[in-house]
């Protein structure tokens, strides 16, 4: 598989994390613009681990997962209340409060005689623990694909659980669901936690898979394209993120044809997919036709 | 206190392009009932194609004002058929991602056929800046505050003196009722749309004109503004949003001059977030579910 | 006037509207009665262009006007008073009659002063918000509403629902105001008792499918008002 291959490969699983992060959150009847927060937290959080403190990726990456749910959670508890709009709008500001937080960190620290560090706007390079521990591309690809089956096979576990359908219920009706005993603020909550993770989690391979990142990675535009990914794969199930991001990402990209036109194809498609399917590809309906007909 | 003086003045400028930008957004989230994220690239692709014609054939203000408003309405008009309508009865989700999607199609419709990215605009007025004893004011900023004074007269016109406008008032109150009552609703959403467009391609116009520019980041900015100001006020009125956008010009302008660009963006973002987490009263007009 | 044939509603998956065939008469006042859950008010939106029937046919002056749109049907002369009023509250009074008038293209003022003879409490409440008025003068804004686009056939559903019985008097005295100026009424009524006292011919309604047909001397009152209550298993 040559280079360019491995690296798309790598980036559909890298923002299927985030992706992911978002459907979450969508199917337990939250919209969130803000993932990306999460996302760029883990990045940041994983970097200063592995560059800054010495540590092996994956103590580095468990403490990115930490600060992810951490950071979810501070943005949950105030916002607990809100629905619909609102909420998407709580989310986006808080997510760009984060941006320009980052923008305005500095930490630097003298690792082998050399400043190393985020430098606000700047960015944060160096972040090379995967390079000196001989990981080659291939290896990291199948690292990330190996943690995103991981997180697949909760994903899948949990939908056919009571807790699944505790979940689309109460994104359904939170009210009703509150009368049928379930308790929607921690339910609400431990979404929040997990998807903040999860988003972190793969921010934190995506600063070891690209050595550098800077805030505007964790701009607004991820954070859409995030729920779009997750609304136009679908909704039925956790593969619907992945087929959107795959879809994106890997067909437009790899089709060259398609160079500098790629947006206006794709955001077309996705216009007119919505009007006749819009909860996307992999919607409920489908993926009950499938799973009943097994 | 002069200090203070200026910086109120020129958050008010600020205040009435958000004040302007407000109403075209919470038009639509008003009336529809959902959020449109391709508003600002719509008005992008206005102010582009306008300085193309500036370019190629260097006219005159009238016309480029007439382009830009003319351009961003007919950008909006093909968000509203491709992403609004289709969803009229539906998903508010499935919309605003269409909407997504076409703002990125006119994003790049717009870096295709103007790659430059940065072109140049001619100057609203030529006109040196005022002195009124030790403050300065740039003539600019009254002709802005002049425009917002009248497209929101103008609006309450529309609204309250007009057939359109009891259309509207009634869709808002109940649209089912308003469909009964035999008013066409998809109709009346195509002309909110359009109505909008032609705000925001005004607030666009002033926006290119005194800055003798445009560029790429006016699309999400254009609609994180219009956004904001919606929500500061209270979502979905008209008059919030002309509260939320002046209140945010303000805020903005006086936190730029103590703080800089980047703790004025926080704090107008800390300061939504608050008041979201903290609902008080006049925000929550409308259900924004 | 009307005629609904084998006319199928559903929401999703479920029927809400098995089949209903019925008739009104032109200059008539015929009412539909029928338990709560029957299908009166899917039959009253499905006629209204609210809901899109599956399958089915309604006849309106010998044209088909099932899946027309509302506002298209309104100009055919068709307006339905909605269960609950459904008036616009933040607008005034008069601006409702606008609303209702949206259609016309000819001067209404005139229609607009009509009303308020007709409705003496609706001309002393002109300029107030619709939303500040009472259960009683709602419903009557409502009804001089619907008036406002000139129907020919008048659809009502629950004009009495949460109303004091007094007031529920003056609405079926306008009622029959109404028909003897001449305008064709078609009436869902839970008050059977009421509308039995008005209407040449009923419709019993069960279930998403019409049940019983005839006039005010053919079935039992009593017998009617139990199955419109309580359905025929009672």
């Amino acid at each position: 598989m040559d280079d360019y291959a491995i690296g798309v490969l790598t980036n559909i699983g890298l923002f299927s994390f985030v992706a992911l992060s978002a459907y979450l959150l969508l199917v337990a009847g939250e919209l969130s613009f803000g993932q990306q927060a999460f996302f760029g937290v883990g990045a940041y959080a994983a970097g200063i681990g592995t560059a800054m403190l010495g540590w092996p990726l994956p103590l580095a990456a468990l403490a990115a997962m930490g600060a992810g749910a951490l950071a979810a959670l501070l943005v949950a508890l105030p916002t607990l209340r809100l629905r619909g709009l609102y909420f998407a709008m709580a989310t986006l500001a808080a997510a760009e409060m984060f941006r320009i937080l980052f923008e305005m960190f500095r930490w630097q620290r003298e690792v082998d005689g050399e400043p190393v560090g985020p430098d606000g706007a700047q960015g944060f390079r160096g972040i090379r623990w995967v390079f000196e521990a001989g990981v080659e591309p291939i290896g990291f690809l199948a690292l990330v694909w190996l943690l995103l089956a991981v997180v697949l096979a909760a994903f899948l576990l949990v939908e056919r659980s009571r807790l699944g359908a505790a979940l689309r219920a109460t994104g359904e009706d939170p009210q009703l669901a509150g009368t049928l005993g379930l308790d929607v603020v921690r339910l609400k909550l431990g979404v929040a936690a997990a998807a903040g993770a999860l988003a972190a989690l793969g921010g934190a391979l995506f600063a070891h898979h690209n050595t550098y990142i800077e805030p505007r990675n964790f701009d607004i535009m991820l954070g859409v394209h995030s729920l779009a990914y997750a609304l136009i794969g679908g909704l039925g199930t956790a593969l619907g993120p992945l087929l959107g991001v795959a879809l994106d990402l890997g067909v437009l990209e790899a089709s060259r044809v398609f160079q500098g036109y790629r947006m206006i194809v794709f955001g077309g498609l996705v216009a007119l997919l919505l009007v006749f399917r819009p909860r996307g590809i992999l919607d409920e309906r489908l993926v009950h036709r499938i799973t009943r007909s097994r | 206190m002069i200090d203070f003086l200026q910086s109120t003045l020129d958050g008010l400028t600020l205040g009435s392009t958000y004040a302007l930008l407000g109403i075209g957004f919470t038009l639509i989230f008003g009336v529809l009932r959902k959020a449109n994220l391709s508003y600002g690239p719509a008005i992008m692709v206005g102010c582009y194609g306008a300085a193309w014609v500036s370019m190629r054939f260097g006219a005159g203000l009238l016309v480029l004002f007439a382009c830009v408003v003319a351009i961003a309405v007919v950008a909006s008009v093909y968000v509203e058929r491709l992403s609004f309508a289709p969803h009229r009865k539906g998903s508010a989700v499935a919309a605003m991602v269409a909407s997504f999607a076409l703002w990125m199609q006119l994003e790049e419709i717009a870096s295709l056929a103007m790659p430059q990215h940065i072109y140049a605009f001619p100057p609203l007025l030529g006109a040196a800046p005022l002195a009124v004893g030790p403050l300065t004011i740039r003539v600019e900023s009254l002709v802005m505050i002049a425009v917002a004074v009248a497209v929101c007269l103008g609006l309450r016109w529309l609204l309250y003196r007009t057939r359109f406008g009891i259309a509207v008032r009634a869709i808002v109150d109940h649209d089912t009722a308003a469909e009964l009552a035999g008013i066409d609703v998809g109709r009346t959403f195509l002309l909110v749309f359009a109505l909008a467009a032609a705000i925001g391609g005004i607030a666009g116009f002033l926006i290119v004109s005194t800055q003798e520019q445009v560029t790429p980041m006016l699309g999400m900015w254009s609609t994180l503004k219009g956004m904001l100001a919606m929500m500061l006020g209270g979502l979905g009125s008209l008059p919030g949003a002309v509260i939320g956008g002046l209140a945010l010009g303000l805020i903005e302008a006086h936190s730029q001059w103590y703080f800089g660009p980047q703790v004025r963006d926080f704090l107008a973002y800390l300061l939504l977030f608050v008041l979201l987490a903290l609902r008080p009263p006049w925000m929550t007009t409308r259900s924004a579910s | 006037m009307l005629a609904v044939t084998d006319l199928v509603t559903s929401y999703g998956k479920i029927e809400a509207l098995k089949g209903v065939s019925l008739e009104v008469a032109e200059g008539s006042i015929t009412c539909l009665l029928g338990p709560n859950g029957a299908g009166k008010t899917t039959l009253m939106m499905s006629i209204a262009g609210v809901l899109r029937p599956k399958r089915g046919s309604i006849r309106f002056g010998g044209e088909e006007i099932a899946g027309l749109k509302p506002d298209r049907i309104v100009s055919r002369g068709l307006a339905l008073v909605p269960e609950n009023r459904l008036v616009f509250p933040s607008m005034t009074v008069l601006d409702n009659l606008r609303a209702g008038a949206y259609q016309r293209k000819d001067d209404f003022a005139a229609d607009v002063e009509r009303m308020f003879v007709r409705f003496p409490r609706l001309k002393e409440r002109a300029e107030q918000n619709a939303g500040t008025l009472s259960g009683g003068e709602q419903q009557m804004l409502a009804v001089a509403r619907a008036l406002m686009s000139r129907p020919k056939l008048l659809l009502m559903d629950e004009p009495s629902l949460g109303l004091a019985p007094l007031v529920v008097e003056e609405i079926f005295d306008i009622i029959g105001q109404l028909h003897r100026d001449g305008t064709t009424i078609f009436l869902v009524e839970q008050n059977a008792h009421m509308a039995l006292k008005v209407a040449q011919h009923f419709f019993l309604m069960e279930q998403g499918k019409v049940t019983f047909s005839g006039d005010p001397g053919s079935l039992a009152e009593d017998e009617v008002i139990r199955r419109a209550y309580l359905g025929s298993k009672a």
